[in-house]
């Protein structure tokens, strides 16, 4: 059967390249061993190698993909033929995003006979996601304090497994960025990443939002928050509002992997990765009765805590800047810099909100500043009001600072 | 000299290795030392530093990126790279001073050595 193969890409059937060749995206034939019989204009394109250079050489070598090195897609015999995520270094030694799908042709009696690599060129989608991520400050959580580069280093390992994960950590930490971050360094990454706030709602409606709905008239299901998950991951904030029937719905779907639509009879399969959050200690709220012991045991398997604004050290400065030049972006401003006085202000501030507080004042300042320096006056009012009432500064900080303060325009 | 390898051959990709094998070879083409090292993880940065380390004055690699490449040529080390093929092919012609970049030393499937 593969000498048929071998036939086709040779001429025998001149339509088999001329077909691959029509197709867009980057394809290459390969033999049960991995080696290459044919690669389309596409792919020729993109690796630098023309199909007759490379014919009967291994795979590995002329795709270059990070995949081929640490985890050949193709020894996944029975493995489902799913696209992967990686990267490859062409001829002119450029790095390119790419997805690479084998697609495992088999004859009638399911034999197989040859393998299709599809591989599509990810630079213009991951241009646009890292465009669209820096326009929005979303789906990135930074930090260069010690304290976060832990929590950083544990995003791979934790996004590597399914266990449920639970995080905690003040109202604008970034528990919600933490769980996307977790989401898009996993394998779930292409699939739905559902985010549920579990605010105070009836709890009928609670129901059919978070476990679907069959519909009376129809009855076909209204997807609910888990089934819209269904191969991604669900993360539910501030998990303590839930109220306690619906966390035990929680801990069977932990158990059995299973949740039951409202008016269904039998329950119905989910495959989702589960993450929730509180910014309250979920020891105090299994005391307090707030959270099921049992449901608190299973998702602590994995436990972060993000650690407040001002005990992450240098990152308060490091934040600033960073939203400083975001928003200096977004609202097309040529700002450079913060003054001294002004960026004292902001340091000495207590942050009770946090990097979304931080963030908040940020994109004030850089909305109200006209020129290239943030100054005192383009903080938010009531930053400035609470530095005032602070402790006055003694007679000779006073002196040297007067001088400053006439030359800040203030 | 020093190839950068996986197994038996010449590494796909200089970011993602894991071993080289550094050679002494003499005017005459003559090998006269050969040394094994083993990267504590793949890595482009270690294997630079290697190279630097070690007076390296040529790289032979497969796939490279930009900025290694035009780094180690910044700090003067011959880069041949795109080289496929066994090591028991690439070390001889290496020695002799024929290797090139875009050398392609495999078999093909169907062919014979």
């Amino acid at each position: 059967m593969l000498k048929r193969i071998e036939d086709l890409v040779r001429g025998e059937c001149p339509d088999l390249p001329s077909l691959l060749d029509g197709l867009p995206m980057g394809v290459a034939l390969l033999d049960g061993g991995g080696r290459i019989l044919m690669l389309n204009k596409a792919l020729e394109a993109l690796t630098g190698y023309s199909r007759d250079e490379v014919r009967g050489l291994p795979c590995r070598h002329v795709l270059r993909s990070r995949a081929c090195i640490q985890g050949c897609p193709h020894g996944r015999e029975d493995g489902p033929d799913k696209g992967i995520e990686t990267d490859c270094i062409n001829r002119h030694h450029r790095k390119i995003p790419v997805r690479i799908t084998p697609v495992r042709v088999r004859d009638g009696e399911n034999r197989p006979v040859c393998i299709l690599d599809i591989v599509e060129d990810l630079t213009a989608l991951r241009e646009i996601e890292s465009r669209l991520s820096q326009a929005t400050g979303q789906g990135q959580i930074i930090g260069r304090s010690q304290a976060m580069q832990k929590i950083l280093n544990l995003v791979p390992v934790i996004a590597q497994h399914d266990s449920p994960v639970l995080i905690t950590g003040e109202t604008g930490t970034g528990k919600d960025l933490l769980a996307e971050s977790v989401h898009k360094a996993s394998h779930r990454s292409r699939e739905p990443f559902i985010r549920f706030s579990c605010g105070p709602m009836p709890s009928e409606l609670l129901d059919a939002e978070l476990f679907g709905r069959i519909q009376a008239a129809e009855g076909e299901l209204k997807p609910g928050r888990f089934q819209q998950a269904h191969g991604g991951t669900l993360y539910l904030s501030e998990i303590a509002d839930l109220p306690l029937p619906h966390q035990s719905r929680l801990v069977q779907f932990l158990d059995e992997g299973t949740v039951l639509p409202v008016g269904a009879t039998k329950p119905v399969r989910v495959n989702a990765r589960l993450m929730v959050s509180t910014a309250e200690s979920p020891e105090r709220l299994v005391r307090e009765g707030r959270l099921r012991e049992d449901l608190f045991h299973r998702i602590s398997a994995i436990r972060l805590h993000l650690p407040r604004l001002k005990d992450r050290g240098e990152d308060l400065g490091f934040l600033l800047h960073h939203f400083m030049s975001q928003y200096a972006a977004r609202f097309k401003k040529q700002i450079t810099g913060i003054s001294p006085r002004a960026l004292r202000i902001v340091s000495e501030h207590d942050f009770p909100g946090n990097v979304r507080e931080l963030r908040n004042i940020m994109e004030f300042a850089a909305m109200v500043c006209p020129g290239d320096t943030i100054r005192t006056g383009h903080l938010p009012g009531h930053l400035v009001d609470l530095a005032g009432t602070g402790p006055a500064p003694r007679p000779a900080e006073k002196a040297r600072k007067a001088p400053r303060k006439s030359a800040e325009g203030n | 000299m020093l190839i950068a390898i996986a197994r038996d051959e010449v590494a796909p990709r200089f970011d993602l290795t894991k071993e080289a094998l550094l050679l002494s070879i003499s005017e005459s083409g003559e090998i006269v030392q050969r040394k094994s090292f083993l990267l504590a993880d793949a890595s482009g940065d270690e294997l630079c530093d290697l190279a630097l380390s070690r007076d390296v004055g040529t790289i032979v690699c497969g796939g490279i990126e930009d900025e290694y490449f035009h780094y180690l040529r910044w700090k003067r080390i011959e880069v041949i790279d795109s080289v496929m093929g066994p090591l028991e092919r690439v070390i001889p012609r290496l020695a002799a001073g024929e290797l090139k970049a875009g050398d392609i030393l495999f078999d093909r499937a169907g062919e014979s050595a």
